[in-house]
């Protein structure tokens, strides 16, 4: 089966300084997949790389070597971008667009035809609960509804891998539970996410596969399921495993 | 999906995109006030032209600016007319030494060579010059460039968008003007439209290096600066040079003349721009050119064609550069 995304022996490493002098690694040898039909987390400490990684598979940086494919195909192959739907935690959107013009604007840049767009944008204001706040500008939303508007944005065009990175910050409970309801809906249809999260039990309820990052490595990939089990078999939650792993960042 | 219709409908949105981004943060509706303002000023213009009479001997010391008035009208003998021009519905009145027909084109000249040319242009790019950096802030363009659409595309729609935008009120301003000072004295000339292309090919010049500062530092203070300075420097630039050939200027050492042709040829060319746009308009009937462009146009050394030509290039080529660091850029 294809990869929704696929990591091999990649580097990053970011020039700073005058004249881009110093490099800084942010990723090192880093190879793993995404299966195509899973929900696969990834996770670590903060500047383990997991941004960085997500920033390389959506064309967003450059890696400085290895080798990355996004849905089967090369980076250099952008149209499968239009497959992709993207959510972060801070985005700024245009202050001076409405929520539908948003929709319309990045609908539109995807490729969704237009009259496909007019429909789905009208469906997926409903759903994130922003109908009768369709015609405002964002400048008027408060953080939770710009957060809800930007995974209706994710959804625009009907993705076959959806990246949510840390999606669930400034949500309320309305928007937490939405998000989850559509994070099953992808594992039901056959699709595939991949989630940035530090919420470890929405990771447990919700993601099959993980790999854990630590400054720019990978210390562990495989099934939530098998971390959630100690050596002895006796059932551990989440955070007991991965506490023994974020550890390594310390040692390093 | 071939990569043209892509491009273009990527342009297309973004073309749209700076519209509402111009009404949101209230420039359009600025710009147009101030086209508003000129309209009604225009619509108030009234002019007081009695029959002409010959000039006498000694009087032209008194009555005629040299800056303005052309070497014909100057000599005794010629014909001249002692009437009053009234602007603003009669706030402000001057004496002119025109018939109407040429004082209605000196004023329109006015309006769209040193009023839009030169004020207009400026306060349009300093204020456009903040466009681009905020849209370009990390935290605000990464789901943009996370689309299937390519960066340079995404750049130079958010370019055109901000050309398109100040063409549009290029065109609201020589309408409005040109219809207040036709409905006002029933002067309809229509060389004025001259106007539309020189203020927008001017514009674009500018604003391809404001695209080519925010890209390279995606910031709102150095763009703005940045420009200015450029601005002024191209303006110093290109009467320098022109001063310097068309005077013939001794004491410069051969460096120094080289530095100033390579600096005015790279660079964009304001003066020589406003030197087209006065024979456009046949000015030299009744206003008298600018002294430097008047001196290298005698020597020969005036290439109106070459001019727009190399400033046209610079803006394609600055914007390539920016596009090209845009697209290898980390976000």
């Amino acid at each position: 089966m294809t990869a929704a995304a696929a990591f091999e022996k990649v580097e990053k490493t970011y020039k700073i300084g005058t004249l881009g002098r110093t490099g800084v690694p942010a990723l090192r040898s880093v190879t793993l997949g995404v299966p195509t039909g899973s929900v696969f987390a990834l996770l670590g400490p903060n500047r383990a790389g997991k941004t960085t990684l997500i920033k390389l598979l959506l064309s967003l940086s450059a890696p400085s070597a290895g080798v990355i494919t996004r849905l089967g195909a090369p980076l250099g192959d952008r149209r499968t971008l239009a497959r992709i739907g993207y959510m972060h935690e801070n985005h700024a959107f245009p202050r001076y667009l409405t929520a539908v013009e948003l929709l319309g604007f990045y609908g539109g840049l995807s490729g969704v035809p237009s009259a496909i767009l007019t429909a789905r944008t009208e469906q997926l204001l409903t759903r994130v609960g922003l109908a009768d706040r369709r015609d405002e500008p964002i400048a008027r939303f408060s953080k939770g509804m710009v957060q809800r508007l930007g995974l209706a944005q994710a959804l625009i065009n009907d993705p076959d891998l959806l990246i949510l990175d840390e999606p669930t910050e400034g949500l309320d409970l309305f928007g937490r539970q939405l998000m989850r309801q559509v994070v099953r809906e992808f594992k039901a249809a056959g699709k595939s996410v991949l989630l940035v999260s530090h919420v470890l039990t929405e990771v447990e309820e919700l993601c099959d596969r993980l790999a854990v990052l630590v400054s720019g490595k990978v210390v562990h990939q495989g099934l939530v399921a098998e971390l959630l089990l100690d050596k002895a078999g006796k059932k551990r939650t989440l955070e007991a495993a991965l506490k023994p792993l974020y550890e390594k960042e310390v040692a390093a | 999906m071939t990569p043209a219709p892509t491009a273009l409908r990527t342009v297309r949105w973004m073309v749209r995109d700076t519209f509402r981004q111009s009404l949101y943060t209230k420039l359009f509706w600025v710009m147009l006030g101030l086209t508003g303002l000129c309209t009604l000023f225009c619509f108030g213009v009234e002019i007081d032209a009695p029959p002409e009479r010959t000039r006498e001997p000694g009087e032209i010391r008194d009555r005629v600016n040299p800056n303005i008035t052309p070497e014909s009208e100057r000599n005794p003998g010629t014909p001249v007319i002692e009437g009053h021009v009234r602007l603003g519905f009669g706030l402000f009145e001057f004496p002119i030494g025109k018939s109407r027909t040429d004082s209605i084109r000196l004023l329109q000249l006015w309006l769209a060579g040193i009023l839009a040319d030169t004020a207009g242009v400026l306060l349009a790019l300093l204020w456009t010059a903040g466009f681009l950096p905020t849209f370009l802030e990390p935290q605000a363009v990464t789901v943009l460039l996370a689309k299937p659409v390519s960066r340079w595309a995404i750049l130079l729609g958010k370019y055109f968008g901000v050309v398109f935008f100040v063409g549009l009120h290029a065109i609201l301003f020589v309408a409005g003007t040109w219809i207040g000072i036709g409905s006002s004295t029933g002067i309809w000339d229509v060389s004025y439209w001259f106007a539309v292309p020189l203020l927008v090919l001017n514009f674009a010049v500018f604003y391809a290096f404001s695209a080519f500062l925010a890209v390279c530092t995606r910031s709102t203070v150095v763009s703005v600066f940045g420009t200015l300075l450029f601005w002024i420097l191209c303006w110093t630039m290109n009467f320098t040079h022109h001063r310097v050939i068309g005077f013939d200027v001794q004491g410069l050492t051969p460096m120094s003349h080289f530095l100033l042709d390579a600096g005015y040829w790279l660079l964009p060319k304001p003066l020589d721009m406003s030197g087209i746009f006065f024979e456009a308009m046949n000015a030299r009937d009744y206003s008298a050119p600018v002294p430097e462009l008047e001196a290298v146009r005698m020597r020969d050394a005036f290439y109106p064609e070459l001019s727009v030509f190399a400033s046209l290039a610079f803006a394609v080529g600055v914007l390539a550069i920016a596009a090209y660091e845009f697209r290898k850029m980390d976000y």
